[in-house]
């Protein structure tokens, strides 16, 4: 049998090799090429990033407002990207290695700073006394950097005090604590065990996020996260704050560790396991689906943290546009729509979170969510984390060393010391 | 003799015989001319258009990647800012100074030292077991191997669930002889150990079938003859069994040592953000979060290389221990 004749000549080899490089090539650099695109107010494809939008009645509440966004603004296609705040950082850094960014990102008080002095965000030009006509002043500040507008608020969040009536009325006490020593008294009288099993926590302060926890009682006992731009959480009174939450574990067997987790499906407040809790007023929206008794009975409320002064942590998502969008006019009129005051309380309801206007501040949703409604009253006690650029590296470094404190591998200032030298050594290497 | 060769040259074979080789020498190859020549240019070309889909692939999607990791270990990137310096050391200095790295390090070790051998014991016994004639044994191997087939994300929260302190089926049945179950993920102590016994659980599967068929295709003959000495069930698997197993062995021990370094799926369920006080951080979620969390790409690189490093003296070590036989039977 004769061996097969390949027709290949070296000519049409390399042709043919050239030709597939150049598909390949084309293939991993498609999409139009930057700046290829007006700028003005023609059509445009943006593309959006939202950790807020990322549930079935979001996404339904989304699609609908950008329909009308798009009415309003003919030839502007939106295409959102949902995802959450945990995903959120691997989305952004692979979209902007990728030389294509988000036009529009919707993103936490703490991705201000580092991506403003990184050049990531573009100027929205409006300037700050202006919006604090429209929202609150102390969530403006947060899309500030350096005398320039970076982001427009849509939705708040704060972690606060919380605490079931019923469950209080029954031990005999009829106010929330005043302050956080009282906090812990009632705690402990209010504290269940069976045979050695907690039955029922005084407090529970392990089903929020650790740091945002620590942080508002941290706020309540006097203490800063930075002084002067630098690391001050592991002053005497942040030392006081994070002993405070040892002693509900370790000294006043308050709450068990492991008792509850932040990927607890039901916290036990609702549950009746805990009679207060520190945790995120978007609790009021699972009791109005676990417990819609209690919703009824009023026997759900909030109260701020205080010791040497009132305290409430407030995260919150704020709208930006990428420095680098193709699309910069089109981005902006989409981060003025979703921050309007037409669309914004539409964007914290289905979420259960504060509207940033000011102008829901007594809308109907505002009055019936309780836990919204004290938090809007409170604004003025709550104070928010980041203020540095490094900020998003340093408060991962939080859960480890307040959980060493917890759980006594270590002391309370021993771990708030070494975290705040990885704080030192972080904004070193970064200066 | 030249007949032979040329003759095997039409038939288009590539690697003739010994003795039609050795019969065909310098002169008969001259003998068949140009012509020939012609012919395995041209079937070389044809061979390296067959490769180049995968060439292409390898160099674009495994090469460049690796090339860029190495170059990025060594540079100061800002994947923000995007701008890059050299920083000569700078990165592998500070990952070996952060201790978190240094912990990741040690879990991975102790991830490895217990997932891989455990693991593989097992296995072996299962499939000793199941090469055996019994009722149901089809059964049996699908539902060991399910585990290896099913989602991580999905076996992860059903572990979840058992793993759960106040209401999951390990406490309970503990609690059925009076002893107070630990917290197992949330606990510093456990959680590690808690992992470990997820990855041997679902690692188990498919070290069994690979040995399964390693077991089916070992020569009966030998059996026979130890049989026929009189040999036990045990002395049998002790001296005949593990020693024909030992090239499936070394291919076992390469890819799960492999796997264990690069888990990272069910620790970052289980135990996420590196577990309670860092104590289920692995080499795998430091790299993860050290690019994507703190935007640390150029550290993040540096950390990819150590781990390539361990990779690459792990599997030198493995050849040397299991003598260089790398094919499964």
């Amino acid at each position: 049998m004769p061996p097969p004749s390949s027709p290949l000549s070296r000519r049409r080899f390399l042709g043919l090799g050239a030709a597939a490089a150049s598909g390949a090539a084309l293939a991993a650099c498609g999409g139009p090429a930057p700046g290829s695109s007006t700028s003005g107010g023609g059509s445009a494809s943006l593309r959006m990033i939202t950790p807020i939008f990322d549930r079935a009645d979001g996404q339904k509440l989304l699609e609908t407002l950008l329909a009308q966004f798009k009415k309003a603004n003919p030839g502007v296609d939106v295409q959102p990207d949902y995802t959450s705040y945990g995903k959120l950082n691997e989305k952004l850094t692979t979209s902007i290695v990728g030389g294509q960014p988000y036009d529009v990102m919707l993103i936490g008080v703490g991705w201000i700073p580092p991506f403003a002095k990184k050049g990531v965000l573009g100027d929205l030009g409006t300037p700050a006394a202006d919006l604090s006509r429209t929202y609150n002043p102390r969530v403006v500040q947060a899309g500030i950097w350096e005398g320039k507008t970076y982001a427009r608020p849509i939705v708040l969040d704060t972690r606060l005090g919380i605490y079931r009536k019923d469950i209080l009325s029954a031990a005999g006490i009829t106010a929330p604590p005043k302050d956080l020593a009282e906090l812990k008294d009632m705690a402990k009288q209010l504290t269940v065990r069976k045979g050695g099993t907690l039955q029922r926590a005084g407090v529970d302060i392990l089903s929020n996020d650790l740091r945002q926890t620590f942080l508002p009682i941290m706020w309540a006992f006097g203490g800063d996260l930075f002084r002067d731009g630098k690391p001050a959480f592991d002053s005497p009174e942040a030392i006081d704050a994070l002993q405070w939450m040892v002693d509900i574990v370790r000294t006043d067997k308050i709450e068990d560790y492991g008792f509850s987790s932040t990927s607890a499906v039901a916290a036990p407040l609702t549950q009746g396991r805990a009679a207060m809790a520190i945790g995120h007023n978007d609790l009021w929206r699972q009791f109005e689906e676990a417990k819609p008794e209690l919703v009824k009975d009023d026997a759900v409320a909030g109260f701020t943290l205080a010791q040497a002064r009132p305290a409430m942590f407030q995260g919150g998502t704020l709208a930006t546009v990428a420095a680098r969008s193709r699309y910069p006019q089109q981005a902006r009129k989409l981060v003025e729509f979703l921050s309007s005051d037409q669309v914004a309380p539409q964007a914290a309801q289905q979420r259960g979170n504060i509207p940033a206007v000011l102008s829901a501040a007594n809308s109907d949703y505002v009055r019936s969510d309780k836990l919204v409604g004290f938090a809007v009253q409170n604004l003025d006690h709550a104070f928010s984390e980041g203020g540095v650029p490094q900020w998003l590296e340093i408060r991962d470094q939080f859960k480890p060393a307040l959980e060493s404190a917890l759980l006594g591998r270590t002391t309370p200032a021993k771990a708030l010391q070494g975290l705040a030298e990885k704080a030192k050594a972080i904004m070193a290497k970064d200066s | 003799m030249a007949a032979p060769a040329t003759q095997l040259a039409r038939s288009g074979r590539d690697d003739p015989p010994r003795t039609a080789r050795l019969g065909a020498g310098p002169r008969a190859r001259r003998g068949s001319g140009p012509r020939q020549s012609r012919l395995a240019r041209d079937r070389r070309r044809t061979a390296y258009l067959m490769l180049a889909p995968a060439t292409v692939h390898l160099v674009w999607w495994i090469g460049f990647p690796v090339a860029a990791t190495f170059v990025l270990a060594f540079l100061h990137y800002d994947v923000l800012a995007g701008t890059a310096t050299f920083a000569g050391l700078d990165n592998f200095r500070a990952i070996f100074a952060d201790s978190t790295w240094n912990a990741s390090i040690w879990h991975t070790v102790v991830f490895t030292f217990f997932t891989v051998p455990v693991a593989m014991a097992i296995a072996v016994v299962l499939a000793v077991l199941l090469n055996n004639k019994m009722r149901g044994r089809a059964w049996y191997r699908a539902a060991i191997f399910m585990p290896h087939i099913t989602a991580t994300v999905a076996i992860a929260l059903v572990w979840m669930w058992m793993f759960e302190p106040r209401i999951g089926i390990l406490n309970t049945a503990l609690g059925w002889f009076g002893v107070k179950g630990p917290v197992w993920l949330g606990d510093p102590s456990w959680a590690l150990f808690a992992v470990i016994m997820v990855s041997i659980w679902k690692g188990v599967g498919i070290k069994m079938l690979i040995y399964l068929a390693a077991l089916q295709a070992m020569p009966q003959d030998v059996y026979e003859a130890a049989e026929l000495d009189g040999a036990s069930k045990a002395r049998t698997f002790w001296s005949i069994t593990l020693p024909l197993l030992k090239p499936a062995t070394f291919f076992v021990l390469v890819v799960s040592i492999i796997d264990s370094f690069q888990a990272f799926d069910q620790l970052y369920v289980l135990t996420p953000d590196g577990g309670p006080a860092n104590s289920t951080t692995v080499m795998t979620y430091e790299i993860y979060s050290k690019a994507f969390k703190e935007f640390q790409m150029g550290q993040a690189a540096a950390m990819s290389v150590v781990l390539f490093a361990f990779l690459l003296v792990l599997m030198l070590l493995s050849r040397r221990l299991t003598g260089r036989e790398d094919d499964v039977r």
